[in-house]
């Protein structure tokens, strides 16, 4: 086919056309290989100039086309779109920017007009490169899995499931709830928390959309969004596997507690009465706050912030909990003397302030401390600490409660294997953007909710959950097919020595290692072109199509020539 | 949506981050959006911001393809310069009288060239740049705006005056200035509600010991964003009122929060932010944060704080402080926590102040018909369930104006009540 570029260049009224000459510019160009034609207009992005340059691809037979005017940001869309409507592959357009970077930055019309033939010549050169790609569609199953039935799976999953959306929900124990279901009251407001899962989990059991599997772990993970396979592994059953295809993922695997035992001076599991936060809220559910002899306590210590020097992050519940403790111990014990130890309180939002100063009283003390360390006396513990003024104190008191930071539970790191989705801070699952994508992650289809992905209180995990609702929703329609990237990476296999460098690189983990061939192979549904594989590539084997080795040499030489 | 009775349109009202998440995903789903906007531009409060923590990404940068995204989805009917005047209706079946303002500048044919500034002869305070900096009756607040069309400001604009000002139509080479542009009332029918209308700071000249408002140089969060951001009144250079660059900084903390009784969750952390910014461009500066509790939760923000702890600040566990006029520098007095009375002296303070609804809050809450709550905020109706949903069905709250919050939570919660709508179907 002959290739027949226009050239179009924009005056944006006087913008370009005062501070570059158009004339030049198109006497520059118009004798260049290939142009067919080269034309100047007033404003080519009005509906005037819209339609103007859709005649002129029709009447002159421009197979590709080069306008110079201004940022892509601007108008990259619309004249790709003019493309379109004249029949022509929208990736065969090219943009030179003669506005911003030419005609607005210098006031010096010779250098202004020298760099617009330049940028103008480098897009005619590039596009003699361009390749039309397609847009593909691709079927998708709409159904989801959910990993782990606390509360965050549990809303995600009622919030998903529909007559034509299938929620398989897998939980590793032997019922649904998870952490909360040790809680009996949540803060601020002290509600039941059997309540709150009560009502979620009558919703799970009468809804026809949504497949629980307790007992059960996921053993195999493959595919990418909106073709994933599953296999899950039950206890229960003698059944080996079970076996599904899912569109998306959601891990919403929970926390668990850092272990006290790590830092030795707070003597848990050496001395007796030093119990962590969730034990406490065990036997505090059980109904009976005692001691190992049986007796109530007379006096409590709740030492916060256990191990987050060690974690290098506050855990942001740890100062709630603890003043909700103060509560649970008022409650049952009114006689009970309670010091809370902590370092800097932390009651972030609206409501939580006010729950902490309604939690003041007779025998409550808040006691900014630090150097804690835990002694026996007697049958009683002496908490020795620095205090604010930087005195040396103590007080013994009968039981010691360590509020421990909050640690991803431990299936994180094989999850993370199976969806190559990264753990980042703490080891929590590493989200897309830290703040535009809270819920998505680098891997297409696979989201995070709540304290897997970092610590947070029950209103904040039900809020990702509905978020993670949202993105499926959003994005995973039944009966609609998946659009993915155009311009994505391609590795050549004739060209590719298998070295594996860009399995290392990609962000996305949609290269694989075809054994057989010795080759790698981009999933072309998954990959979002950024490049990194084709820069680490040391054999020129993986190109990134519309920004091909050729395409951007024959611009840049043109550029700087 | 098979009930041909119920409007599958959605209508989302303020075009901040959280307001725009939500318009796009909304558009990805099928749904067409009616986006109610009461300034001339999106992006919110975001882009008063050159920089946001933890990361310090570039906000503008992080924005700006949200914007542009925007702007470009056709599902998306962005209304600015408007006010919701009424909402009838229920659930799945609003309607939404819409007021909206002539901008007087026409959105398709106005390139963005700012040819029409230089000749309009009025000058006043700019408000986006909290003051620090001129703008003219017709005017985008701030370089790198989008949509980058300016308005006129008829309260201002000597023609609205009975005047016979043509000035910027006759520097306009594209016809776009129309002053036959009439204020509009748009009805609108929509299946459900996102309000998202942001926040506001605490006015420190309510606590008259921080000397705000009548010391110089004692600036509030905002005014200092702007005096760093590269696109705003100094093009980020942080420059006290005698053109000199500040060699000792004061930035007190929880400014209000005794009186509002709450902590507003960011300041914290972007009180270290400003601790970046400071010595970020002004290397040798003296700075002291003036905290009570630092307030840092979360994965990621505590190795911030290690960070900016370790380039040398002063942090002061404080209380009882009173900022004084002191010669050319300003004096911070303050009970240390060790219960003695202490003194510093800066060239520049920075207030922190708390995080509060929008003034219009409580009128827009009456008119949507759904509560607040003893802060002012829009109050969720149980956030054990979710702390989008309002007390009434199908209206949505979401980002600060529910109550104090980071971006990623505000975007948590758009992102959140799009799930609600999408499942309500």
């Amino acid at each position: 086919m002959d290739r027949k570029i226009g050239v179009y260049i924009c005056e944006c009224g006087p913008n370009i056309s005062e501070k570059v000459d158009i004339d030049r510019v198109i006497q520059a160009v118009s004798s260049l290989n290939d142009v067919a034609v080269v034309e100047r207009y007033k404003l080519l992005c009005s509906e005037d100039g819209k339609k103007f340059l859709v005649e002129q691809i029709k009447k002159h037979g421009i197979t590709h086309l080069v306008v110079a005017a201004c940022s892509p940001r601007e108008h990259q869309q619309t004249f790709m779109e003019i493309c379109e409507n004249a029949g022509v592959n929208p990736y065969l357009f090219q943009l030179a920017n003669i506005r911003e970077q030419c005609a607005w930055i210098t006031d010096d019309k010779d250098k202004a007009t020298k760099k617009a033939i330049r940028l103008t010549k480098a897009a005619i050169s590039r596009i003699r490169y361009h390749a039309p790609l397609e847009k593909k569609q691709i079927e998708s199953n709409p159904d989801v899995l959910v990993i782990g039935g606390g509360i965050a799976g549990i809303e995600a999953s009622l919030q998903l499931a529909s007559p034509d959306r299938q929620v398989y929900l897998v939980e590793k124990t032997s019922s649904l709830g998870g952490m909360i279901t040790n809680f009996e009251k949540t803060y601020p407001d002290m509600r039941p928390c059997s309540e709150i899962l009560k009502q979620k989990m009558d919703d799970v059991d009468k809804n026809d959309n949504i497949k629980v599997f307790t007992d059960s772990e996921v053993a195999e993970l493959l595919g990418f969004f909106g073709n994933f396979q599953v296999k899950i592994k039950t206890k229960a059953e003698e059944i080996d596997a079970v076996n599904f295809d899912v569109g998306a993922v959601v891990l919403a695997t929970g926390s668990t507690l850092f272990d006290p035992q790590q830092i030795s001076q707070y003597g848990y599991k050496k001395f007796d009465n030093v119990i962590t936060s969730l034990e406490f809220e065990k036997m505090n559910l059980s109904g009976r706050i005692t001691l190992k002899n049986g007796k109530n306590p007379k006096s409590v210590g709740i030492i916060h912030c256990v191990g987050r020097d060690k974690k290098g992050y506050c855990s942001e519940v740890c100062c709630m909990y603890s003043i909700k403790f103060v509560r649970y111990l008022k409650d049952k014990l009114s006689d009970v003397k309670v010091s809370n130890f902590y370092s800097d309180l932390c009651v972030p939002g609206k409501s939580h302030q006010q729950f902490y100063e309604k939690t003041q009283g007779k025998n409550i003390n808040f006691i900014r401390a630090e150097s804690i360390e835990i002694t026996k006396k007697g049958d009683q513990l002496s908490i020795k600490y620095q205090d604010e003024k930087g005195s040396k104190n103590n007080q013994v008191v009968d039981m010691v409660i360590l509020s421990p930071a909050l640690e991803p539970s431990s299936d994180s790191s094989v999850l993370s294997e199976f969806t190559g989705i990264s753990q980042g801070d703490g080891g929590f699952f590493e989200e897309e953007h830290e703040k535009l994508g809270p819920v998505t992650t680098s891997t297409e289809g696979v989201y995070i909710a709540g304290c897997s992905q970092g610590p947070k209180n029950i209103p904040d995990t039900i809020i990702q959950a509905e978020a993670v609702a949202g993105k499926i929703l959003s994005s995973l329609i039944p009966g609609k097919k998946i659009e993915p990237e155009v311009k994505v990476s391609h590795i050549s296999e004739s060209f590719c020595i298998g070295c594996k460098t860009c399995l290392d690189v990609c962000s996305y983990g949609c290269i694989t290692f075809n054994e057989t061939k010795k080759v790698s192979v981009v999933n072309e549904v998954i990959c979002r072109g950024c490049g990194n594989c084709v820069a680490a590539c040391p054999s020129g084997a993986a190109s990134l199509k519309h920004f091909t080795f050729n395409q951007i040499y024959q611009e840049v030489k043109e550029a700087v020539k | 949506m098979n009930d041909n009775d119920l409007y599958p349109d959605v209508l989302v009202i303020g075009a901040g981050l959280a307001g725009i998440e939500a318009s796009l995903m909304l558009s990805k789903a099928g749904r067409k959006v009616h986006l109610v906007e009461n300034t001339s531009y999106t992006g919110g409060t975001a882009i008063k911001f050159e920089e946001v923590f933890s990361n310090m990404e570039c906000s503008t940068c992080m924005v700006a393809p949200k914007q542009q995204e925007l702007l470009q989805d056709k599902n998306i009917n962005l209304i600015m310069l408007s006010e919701i005047e009424n909402i009838g209706g229920s659930s799945g079946n609003f309607v939404v009288k819409v007021k909206k303002k002539a901008r007087y500048v026409d959105l398709q044919n106005c390139i963005g060239c700012n040819a029409c500034f230089e000749p309009c002869p009025v000058s006043l305070k700019n408000e986006f740049e909290e003051g620090l900096s001129e703008r003219k009756a017709i005017y985008v607040p701030c370089a790198g705006a989008l949509p980058n069309v300016p308005m006129i400001d008829t309260e201002h604009c000597i023609r609205f005056k009975g005047k016979k000002c043509t000035a910027c139509q006759e520097a306009c080479m594209f016809d776009a200035i129309d002053f036959n542009q009439k204020d509009e009332q748009i009805e609108l029918k929509v299946g459900a509600i996102i309000v998202a209308t942001g926040f506001n700071i605490y006015d420190p000249k309510q606590v008259p010991q921080y000397g705000y408002g009548k010391i110089d140089n004692v600036y509030n969060a905002f005014e200092f964003e702007r005096l760093y951001a590269s696109n705003g009144p100094t093009e980020g250079k942080i420059l006290i009122k005698n053109g000199k660059t500040p060699k000792s900084v004061g930035i007190i903390h929880c400014v209000g929060r005794d009186k509002k009784g709450y902590c507003s969750s960011v300041c914290c952390m972007y009180s270290l932010k400003f601790n970046h910014y400071l010595t970020s461009k002004i290397p040798e500066v003296k700075i002291s944060e003036f905290y009570t509790d630092f307030c840092i939760p979360g994965k990621s923000h505590q190795k911030f704080y290690e960070k900016m702890k370790n380039t040398g600040t002063n942090l002061i566990r404080a209380d009882n402080i009173e900022i004084a006029k002191k010669g050319q520098g300003i004096v911070i007095g303050y009970n240390g926590g060790n219960g003695k009375q202490n003194s510093a002296t800066v060239d520049m303070v920075i207030l922190a102040p708390a995080i509060i609804p929008r003034d219009n809050t409580s009128d827009l809450a009456k008119i949507l018909g759904i509560n607040v709550d003893d802060y002012g905020f829009f109050k969720e109706e149980d956030k054990n369930v979710s702390s989008v949903v309002s007390s009434k069905p199908g209206v949505f709250i979401v980002g600060c104006s529910q109550g104090p919050k980071n971006i990623q939570e505000s975007v948590s919660q758009a992102t959140a009540a799009v799930g609600k709508i999408l499942s309500m179907s």
